[in-house]
């Protein structure tokens, strides 16, 4: 067979590297964004792609026996040179990983048309590193290697620090510096637990269906297991922004620049809650039960209720978003904590939405700045007379963020409670309790920015200025986001499928031997 | 067609319909206009087909929307006798209201918004009516408040509106949390929300779980907030700045009796203890709201008050279901009665409260947008429709013998005169309140003298806004009698109570009451001022004590928001910035710049520091690890 085998997992790694290689090498500023929407274009295709050929009932034939693809779609193998220490490119989909493939897919294609309409300072070199950046997360899902899975989620975060610090807002240079030693610690932690697995698995292989197979036939001890998963849960949990390792988050994102922020909080930001549910839950179940009551204190107390308030004060839009990203990852690690099919499939559903929500709520709040000129609540008012599309788009957002049935979180929060109550009634009262104070501070800032009559100082400043409503180059990327949360809103099969099928093949089989 | 087909139809022809407006017709009020009332007209003949079409229209059927593990969620239609009633009332009323609503936002610039948020709606609307489980009730539940909040937010330059839809979005979300509480419980103990099985379950005698009296109340949360109950009653009538069409539709005649209809739905579940609570929050309502009635100034707060009150009877009357006693003076949990008792008035005060509304609108629309009643007076020769109808509205609320609220306030009556002494009284007392305060309105509003240049220039309104006065004037009156609820209700209209031997003391008491509170109110206001109240220039303490009794809850929760949560939400921020960030963070931060040793070279962001420093890491990690372990 001498024609080049089709793989979309590749393709969609390698062709945002190689826009970012092209451009980066000296294209002229007209051909490089035309080229940047191929590279930004193509993994959304491939990303929708995969979601629409992925296979049914993959993972009943994973759980029939031990071996064979694994419950995984889209295989294919790269030798890279390292094969001796077991690490091998091995790219595959499985139900889990598909959906926050296809997710990140169309978020970074939602995140470059936003970038090439920004009109942002030496606009080349921040499309490549976007590029680069969206390689990284396309990687990070279709990886089956778990080395590879690590090295993309670096290579999709060595470029955030580089975009907070010099595309960035207020205290650029202290929130890049902050948010590189949080990650960085963070991302060390996971790794000291990753490896723990491999050395301790004595399976010499990095690749994830080899090492479950491998412990599906001799688990590891106990106290290996109980450490390994602390450590996962810590340096996931900082990723993830696990209260009270949280405080880059707020920070970073109000700092950061849109698209970059949009990437982070949107897409990154899942590798570790997606690191728990692939790696962590399938091959550690014995450190998992020890350490979930933990993680649901702190996630119940910590990310619900304490942020939850703390999200009520912000005066700043940029701000109260990233507390509010901040507050539902709360919900995913109590549903990471309940152990369960429904739990573990609730929170990669609301990986997923969360995932289109927060960028489009990142995205707003850029187009209400350009009009505003300030992040600062107190300031605006009555913008919803002068820009009605935005504040449509902006009140939808809200409601999607808030679990308004019809957009996509709803379903994972819904799934997250039913599943919660069965591991702590206290728990789910808090995370119900939750509905409440979202939608305090959504509405809120809803009515704080765009209705009422405007404030004086937002009248001061804009004045009798002609304020254009959203436009097509803003509205583009802002229906993607909207379209696919009110489709996943509408049609939850079209992911809770896939989903519910690799979970009952990993998470539910592993919890159960336990 | 099948039922079913028919039964989806009528779903999504209003979700079709805002689709298109939100979509294609933002900035064409005119179509959009014509695509929001053809979609309610259409469903309108199609649940006609639905809700005549006998035994073989009655069906359940479902569709799996989501499985994970062994959590499944259901889409499905249970349509019953009691969905046909409501989906008559929604679908009906609906309609005239969409028509009312051509001649009174004629001019309104926003015009496709709204009719973009009347479909959505009633897309919500239908949901609830529709469902065949708790989740699926729930989902269209939130609905119903987006597009509540939607529509109370219409003018939402003004601060009042933008407060007053914020207000119901989260009052309702206070509520809910409850409601979605008590939903997980019932899963998590009997396995299944749906309503059907649920029935089987109570018929097989399998629903006596230890947290039986916690399902009901949980689930009740959410009526107290969708049907505006007390203590969550306070944004109803902050929900009168949206257009009066909206209070008509939405604040009056369906969406604050999904409550009800919610209740009647899971009447299996409920056990007495929950169903005592349940009718003595009712009670308090009704006479709460008409107490505060009586003070307002504003024709459409009046009929907000009003409207708690008489949701408040329907609340009462399903709860006086549960201590009926039987022949052998056992205690018997008959809930039927209740359920009979409190849709008959459901359906009967859809009709006169919508018409009330719609009068109203009328009158203000008359009046070139003004809501003073003082300031009105006279309207009776200038808008002779809008007062005939409005009339019947206001006789039918009353009680007055005849009239379809009369039947339907009997219904309730007799079932407390039978089981609840105290409960009889305080609602009786309402009922007097209900006559003082409606022929107050009508007095100050329609006789004398006008009273400003408004109501000097007032006229009567267009056809589009009298047709569908005229038809709820009609159905007002023709709504309580047998052969026309009968055929509505089927099987529900035998539920209602009878009673032959009590029969002529509730006659006896229902017409007493009317006369007391309405002749009381006739000769009171005889010369109303368009500045001070009669009750304030009668008796200035009584008239203040009122007023402050309105004000009670809004005063508690406004502390509860500025001075509580506020404050609470500023000290956790506070200790988040100081001690999180500052102390522990800065603390950690030298920590990790010790143990790298490459923290200076990180601040500047080069990209080789970085990834130098990374790869150091990464191979001492390494070597550490498979060494130690």
């Amino acid at each position: 067979m001498s024609e080049l085998p089709f793989d979309p997992l590749l393709l969609a790694i390698l062709s945002p590297l190689a826009v970012a290689l092209v451009i980066a090498l000296g294209l002229p500023q007209r051909a490089s964004v035309a080229l940047a929407c191929v590279g930004f274009g193509l993994p959304a295709l491939l990303g929708l792609h995969t979601w629409y050929h992925f296979p049914s009932g993959l993972g009943a034939v994973a759980a029939s026996g031990v071996g064979g693809a694994g419950g995984y779609a889209f295989q294919s193998f790269y030798d890279t040179g390292l094969s001796r220490f077991g690490i091998m490119l091995s790219l595959g989909l499985n139900g889990i990983s598909m959906p926050l493939f296809a997710m990140a897919g169309v978020v970074g294609l939602a995140a470059g048309l936003y970038a090439i309409q920004s009109g942002a300072e030496r606009l080349k070199t921040y499309l490549a590193l976007l590029l680069v950046m969206q390689a990284g997360l396309m990687g990070v899902f279709a990886s089956v290697d778990v080395f590879f899975f690590y090295f993309f989620h670096e290579l999709a975060l060595i470029p955030t620090f580089i975009m907070v610090g010099i595309w960035g807002g207020r205290d650029r240079h202290y929130a890049a510096m902050k948010l590189t030693i949080y990650l960085t610690l963070g991302a060390m932690l996971s790794l000291v637990g990753l490896i723990a697995i491999y050395v301790k698995s004595g399976a010499q292989t990095f690749d994830l269906i080899a090492l479950r197979n491998a412990l599906a036939l001799q688990p590891l001890g106990e106290s290996v297991q109980s450490y390994a998963f602390g450590l996962l849960m810590f340096g996931f949990g900082i990723l993830v922004s696990l209260w009270p390792l949280h405080t880059w988050a707020p920070l970073g994102y109000g700092a950061a620049p849109s698209s970059a922020a949009m990437l982070h909080a949107g897409v990154l930001k899942k590798f570790g809650l997606y690191g728990l549910i692939q790696i962590a839950l399938p091959l550690l179940p014995l450190g998992a039960a020890k350490w979930v009551g933990l993680l649901a204190l702190l996630a119940a107390v910590g990310n619900v209720l304490v942020i939850g308030f703390v999200t009520m004060a912000q005066r700043d839009l940029k701000q109260m978003i990233g507390y509010s990203s901040v507050m539902h990852m709360g919900y995913a690690f109590l549903g990471i904590a309940c152990l369960s099919t429904v739990g573990a499939g609730g929170v990669v559903l609301l990986m997923v939405a969360h995932g289109l929500s927060v960028a489009l709520m990142f995205l707003l709040a850029t187009s209400v700045h350009q009009r505003t000129q300030t992040f600062d609540m107190a300031e605006m008012g009555g913008l919803a007379q002068r820009a009605p599309v935005l504040a449509a788009f902006f009140v939808a957002a809200t409601m999607a963020g808030i679990g308004l049935p019809g957009f996509a979180n709803f379903w994972g929060e819904l799934s997250i409670f039913v599943a919660l109550w069965s591991f702590s009634k206290l728990f789910t009262v808090i995370a119900v309790a939750g509905i409440i104070i979202s939608a305090i501070y959504g509405l809120r800032a809803v009515a704080r920015v765009f209705f009422g009559s405007p404030s004086a100082q937002f009248t001061a400043r804009v004045g009798g200025q002609p304020l254009a409503d959203l436009g097509w180059a803003e509205r583009l990327p802002a229906l993607l986001l909207l379209g696919a949360l009110l489709a996943v809103g509408f049609w939850p099969k079209s992911i809770s499928e896939p989903v519910n099928d690799a979970l009952q093949s990993t998470v539910s089989v592993a919890v159960s031997e336990s | 067609m099948t039922p079913v087909q028919n039964a989806l139809l009528v779903l999504l022809v209003p979700l079709v319909s805002a689709a298109l407006i939100a979509l294609f017709l933002r900035r064409r009020g005119g179509l959009a206009t014509t695509v929001s009332v053809t979609a309610a007209g259409a469903l309108a003949a199609l649940s006609l087909l639905l809700i005549f079409g006998g035994d073989a229209a009655r069906f359940t059927t479902s569709v799996e929307w989501l499985r994970l593990g062994d959590f499944s969620l259901s889409l499905g239609f249970l349509f019953d006798d009691l969905a046909a009633l409501m989906l008559f009332v929604v679908s009906f009323v609906g309609f005239f209201i969409h028509l009312f609503s051509v001649g009174y936002m004629h001019e309104d610039k926003a015009r496709a918004r709204y009719f973009g948020g009347l479909s959505i709606f009633m897309f919500s609307m239908l949901g609830i009516v529709l469902a065949d489980n708790l989740f699926m009730i729930f989902i269209f539940w939130e609905l119903v408040g987006f597009s509540s909040y939607l529509l109370i937010n219409h003018y939402h330059e003004k601060q009042s509106a933008a407060d007053a839809s914020k207000k119901a979005f989260i009052a309702n979300r206070v509520g809910d949390f409850g409601f979605l509480l008590g939903i997980i419980l019932c899963y998590a103990t009997y396995g299944t929300t749906n309503l059907v099985e649920l029935r089987a379950l109570g018929e097989a005698g399998a629903l006596s779980a230890t947290c039986a009296s916690a399902i009901p109340l949980l689930l009740f949360c959410g009526a107290l907030g969708k049907s505006a109950q007390m203590p969550l009653h306070v944004w109803l009538p902050d929900a009168m700045e949206g257009p009066t069409p909206v209070s008509a539709l939405i604040h009056a005649a369906t969406m604050v009796a999904a409550g009800i209809y919610m209740l009647c739905r899971v009447e299996v579940l409920m056990v007495a203890e929950a169903l005592n609570v349940i009718l003595w929050v009712g009670t308090i309502t009704a006479l709460y709201a008409a107490l505060c009635a009586v003070v307002q100034r504003d024709i459409k707060k009046v009929l907000a008050y009003s409207t708690l009150s008489q949701i408040g009877y329907m609340v009462a009357a399903f709860g006086l279901g549960s201590t009926l006693v039987s022949p052998d003076g056992a205690p018997e949990l008959v809930i039927a009665a209740g359920v009979g008792a409190a849709m008959f008035h459901l359906t009967t005060h859809a009709f006169f409260k919508a018409l009330l509304f719609l009068g109203a609108g009328s009158v203000i629309h008359g009046c070139h947008h003004e809501q003073d009643m003082p300031k009105m007076g006279g309207l009776a020769k200038k808008m002779p429709v809008t007062y005939a109808t409005f009339t019947l509205g206001v006789f039918a609320i009353i009680g007055m013998p005849g009239l379809a609220g009369f039947f339907s306030k009997d219904a309730i009556l007799l079932l407390a005169y039978q089981n609840n002494g105290a409960v009889f009284g305080t609602l009786a007392l309402s009922a007097v309140l209900t006559a003082f305060y409606m022929i107050r309105m009508w007095r100050i509003v329609f006789f004398g003298e006008a009273r400003s240049e408004v109501a000097r220039g007032a006229h009567e309104s267009g056809l589009a806004m009298t047709v569908p006065l005229l038809v709820l004037g009609l159905l007002a009156v023709v709504g309580g009698y047998g052969n026309i609820y009968g055929r509505l209700a089927g099987d529900l209209a035998y539920l209602i109570p009878h009673s032959e031997e009590a029969h002529t003391t509730i006659l006896v008491t229902s017409i007493a009451v009317m006369l007391l509170g309405g002749g009381l109110a006739w000769l009171l206001y005889r010369r109303p001022d368009s500045r001070d109240d009669a009750i304030a220039l009668k008796s200035p303490a009584l008239f203040r004590s009122l007023v402050g009794l309105q004000g009670v809850f809004d005063s508690a929760y406004g502390y509860y928001v500025a001075k509580v949560q506020q404050r609470f939400a500023m000290m956790l921020n506070f200790l988040e910035k100081v001690f999180l960030a500052g102390v522990i963070v800065r603390g950690t931060a030298s920590l990790v710049g010790l143990v790298g040793l490459g923290a200076r070279a990180l601040q500047t962001g080069s990209l080789h520091a970085y990834v130098y420093w990374f790869l150091l890491g990464v191979v001492l990690l390494w070597a550490i690890v498979s060494g130690v372990f």
